[in-house]
């Protein structure tokens, strides 16, 4: 196990944020809009994203030695079902937001070269530990259909209740 | 501001639910903590083991986690840094505080384990000295996406077990008559009625 489990993967990547950019980079990421409206939406797979900058390690005193950050970095993690490729393609096609959150990083190569995008954020791209789920096999479209499924049969049910054999049969066959 | 530990931390039970983690009922905690590098090798070979071992079922029990990630980073770019560092990140049902007293006291070897392998972990239980850890390390800021946030890990479980389920019963019921599909969809009805 390590960035996939099942049919889900998980994407986490640090990011060197260009100095003096820090700022700018907190604020367009803070008026990003969230729920439907957030860039993650357009792609059907992801189930989870969370972009956000750090700039300093938390110091756990007083037995640590402190470590002190020259720059702040930027972690983009996503969780998704499919393939990594598919993932970033899908990425560089229907978020150009892309450019704004690592256009502030070094090296950052923009969306339009493909490959060198996707080589970019392969080689930001850190390696998970572990990585667990409960439905490692589960496909965004599987949870919305499943939940979808789940409120009919319960609509059904509650509305078939006294019915007799023939027309709880037949209004079943119609329904589903 | 999207900054990890800038500045004082309030404690766990004053901690604001609007850091840029939380979107209708999820919560993610991202954690960002150091490992004494002489105790790397432990924790590579841990998360290595862990699928094999009991620490799985441990995670499994807790069923309002919808995904969760550890992450070992061994430098950052343009840094010297003393220490390695443990990346984790969870999402899941409500606040993170609710369930601390759980981890706290029922995987408490778990987490002895794994954070307190780096330097002043606050070594559970008890469950307050953590609490206010997970505030001061939690990084904050942000944005945060969740597919189906308004839906709790249980319901997408549940939902997903009722859907397996009542395809194999539609498979079966255009074969039947309606005397046998009638008790056949009552007893599919009980059968999930605590999924439904």
């Amino acid at each position: 196990m390590s960035n996939e489990n099942g049919t889900a993967y998980a994407l986490t990547t640090y990011a060197r944020v260009e100095t003096g950019h820090e700022d700018a980079l907190d604020a367009y990421l803070a008026a990003l809009p969230t729920g439907a409206g957030s860039p993650f939406a357009r792609l059907d797979g992801v189930h989870l994203a969370r972009v956000q900058v750090f700039r300093r390690l938390v110091h756990q005193r007083p037995h640590q030695r402190p470590d002190r950050l020259r720059h702040a970095h930027l972690v983009v993690s996503t969780t998704f079902n499919g393939g990594l490729d598919e993932h970033l393609d899908a990425l560089a096609e229907h978020v150009p937001e892309c450019d704004e959150w690592w256009g502030h990083c070094v090296r950052y190569p923009g969306r339009e070269d493909r490959a060198a995008f996707a080589a970019y954020v392969r080689s930001i791209q850190r390696r998970t530990s572990l990585f667990w789920t409960p439905f490692p096999t589960a496909t965004g479209d599987d949870v919305r259909t499943s939940i979808a499924l789940r409120a009919q049969v319960i609509e059904f049910a509650a509305a078939t209740q006294h019915l007799d054999a023939d027309e709880l049969h037949r209004r079943f066959l119609h329904a589903f | 501001m999207g900054t990890a530990g800038a500045g004082p931390r309030p404690p766990a039970s004053e901690y604001a639910a609007s850091q840029g983690n939380v979107l209708g009922r999820m919560t993610a905690l991202t954690l960002m903590t150091p490992v004494r590098r002489q105790w790397l090798w432990f924790l590579r070979l841990g998360f290595r083991l862990a699928p094999y071992s009991p620490l799985r079922d441990h995670i499994i029990q807790f069923n309002f986690i919808k995904y969760v990630r550890w992450v070992l980073v061994d430098g950052l770019d343009g840094e010297d840094l003393k220490y390695p560092y443990l990346h984790f990140e969870s999402n899941f049902d409500g606040p993170w505080e609710h369930y601390i007293d759980a981890f706290a006291y029922v995987i408490a070897t778990d987490i002895r384990l794994t954070w307190g392998r780096g330097p002043d972990f606050p070594h559970p239980p008890p469950a307050e000295p953590l609490k206010d850890w997970i505030a001061a390390n939690s990084l904050d800021g942000g944005t945060y996406y969740c597919a189906h946030a308004e839906h709790s890990t249980r319901d997408l479980q549940n939902a997903l077990a009722v859907r397996d389920a009542f395809l194999d019963f539609r498979a079966r019921a255009a074969s039947l008559g309606p005397d046998e599909f009638k008790a056949a969809w009552q007893q599919f009805l009980t059968d999930e009625q605590s999924r439904l």
